[in-house]
């Protein structure tokens, strides 16, 4: 199947493209990626245990938008992608039916029609997603599919090079962004499953239930109930102090 | 097959390894077998370090090769040997400088119908990771080019071998990725938990849960996981706090 094999040339060249991008990995990844791709715009997921983490870049603020779409919903190409451990490609957004309604809407308000998934698969795991996202309907061209994996083959390993360098424990400061962006997210998960009595992962679902049905991102979300503007109910129903 | 479509498709399948999940022993086990098609030779096989730096058997061309490969482990000696030690390609020229060079070795090889045996270093730069053998039942001895070719084919699939190698710690520094990101989350979670719980902002949450983490000499995401998990009562964390002589700071 062509979808998956990664060329070598390809490699070989999107390396040598790709230098530079250890002195400033969240400006220059995502951004040259985008070029090299000749995409709109390019993310780059880390995924944990199947659940997105959080972006470690964005080529641009509508991409941004669109990757807190697909972890403000936990759903779309990339958590697909990297749980098919295939190339995951949505050619039109408006076309799609049954499968992520959220970010399909989320994605299509913020400009994008197109939007792909490839995963960074390092032996028999998947660390997280490369998204290749376009603004215009229509498939990726067999040059920029067979780029995509050589990219994402290429970043896989850097993410992993950057990791191998971290202290103990520690998340490698070019990735620092992953956790740090999603903070108040926990946070507020935490406060919500002490005001629900729900466990952990209920109160995420709750949380990101909220943010769908409101039409807001997760992070601005999880803002005010940190902030204690809003607040969940034990029963279920939400208390809006604001 | 014409010898140049052979040593190209051989090349390519090496080349394949550095971009794809493959299974090492099947890899060198068809590396072993293109060796005997390709070079002038009537057995190959092929010896890797394990982790202590001891040649083990990984893949031949033969069941007798894979006998007398055994019977080099056992003993020691052998062109195989010399190569992983010295890091050059060894080749015998006749059988009474086989004889002089491996004492032992040598006559069990003549039993086994080989007159001559050659090996050449699996290596990257500084790192032998193994070597690959080379008998044949005529007294020539190999050389150039095919000498060449064997070297070369044993360089890429070294660079294979290598690769593979590093693919499997990934797979550790994936896990550590993992844990290292679940345990930031599982942090930020209880600081949410305790601020709900106790009434405090986040900040004055972590400050408390750090001053418990370090007064029980526990690590943070430790006592982080024991409140999410409710083992450990938010309370516990602020009493605590009564016994710091936070004064005295400064």
């Amino acid at each position: 199947m062509s979808s998956g094999r990664v060329d070598a040339e390809r490699v070989a060249r999107v390396t040598v493209s790709l230098r530079g991008w250890e002195r400033d990995p969240q400006r220059s990844l995502c951004a040259q990626s985008a070029a090299i791709l000749d995409v709109a715009g390019v993310g780059v997921a880390l995924l944990s245990g199947g659940q997105p983490m959080g972006s470690v870049c964005a080529s641009d603020t509508v991409t941004g938008k669109v990757e807190e779409v697909q972890y403000t919903l936990g759903e779309g190409p990339a958590v697909d992608a990297c749980h098919e451990r295939e190339p995951v490609l949505a050619p039109d957004l408006a076309e799609v039916t049954g499968r992520w309604p959220g970010f399909c809407n989320g994605a299509l308000a913020a400009g994008i029609r197109a939007a792909s998934g490839f995963p960074l698969l390092v032996g028999a795991i998947c660390i997280g997603s490369l998204n290749l996202y376009q603004t215009a309907p229509g498939p990726l061209r067999e040059e920029q599919h067979a780029d995509a994996l050589a990219v994402a083959h290429v970043v896989g390993r850097m993410v992993l090079g950057w990791q191998s360098l971290a202290p103990a424990g520690e998340v490698a400061w070019q990735l620092e962004q992953v956790p740090s962006h999603r903070a108040s997210v926990h946070q507020a998960t935490g406060m919500i499953a002490a005001q629900t009595r729900a466990t952990i992962d209920d109160a995420l679902s709750l949380l990101r239930a909220y943010a769908f049905a409101e039409s807001r991102s997760i992070s601005d979300v999880a803002g005010d109930v940190v902030g204690r503007r809003l607040r969940f109910g034990e029963g279920g129903p939400l208390i809006d102090l604001a | 097959m014409a010898r140049e479509t052979l040593i190209l498709r051989t090349f390519v399948a090496l080349a394949d390894t550095l971009v794809d999940d493959y299974d090492v022993i099947d890899f060198l086990q068809g590396l072993a077998e293109n060796c005997v098609a390709l070079l002038d030779v009537t057995a190959a096989g092929i010896m890797l370090a394990d982790a202590k730096g001891s040649l083990r058997h990984a893949a031949c061309s033969s069941e007798q090769m894979r006998l007398v490969e055994l019977l080099e482990l056992q003993l020691e000696q052998g062109p195989c040997f010399e190569a992983f030690r010295t890091a050059k390609p060894v080749v015998s020229t006749s059988r009474d400088d086989a004889q002089a060079r491996w004492p032992q070795f040598a006559p069990r090889v003549f039993e086994a119908g080989f007159a001559s045996v050659s090996a050449v270093p699996m290596r990257l730069r500084s790192n032998v990771v193994g070597a690959l053998n080379l008998f044949s039942s005529g007294v020539t001895a190999l050389e150039d080019p095919d000498l060449e070719l064997a070297q070369a084919m044993a360089d890429v699939a070294t660079i294979g071998i290598l690769q593979e190698q590093a693919i499997r710690s990934s797979q550790a520094y994936s896990s550590q990725l993992e844990a290292a990101l679940d345990s930031r989350v599982v942090i930020e979670q209880a600081k949410g938990m305790l601020a709900e719980k106790l009434g405090v902002d986040v900040d004055e949450a972590f400050a408390l849960l750090r001053r418990y983490a370090r007064d029980h000499n526990r690590l943070l995401s430790v006592v982080a996981r024991q409140i999410i998990a409710g083992e450990l009562q938010p309370g516990a964390l602020h009493g605590d706090r009564t016994h710091q002589p936070q004064q005295n700071r400064r």
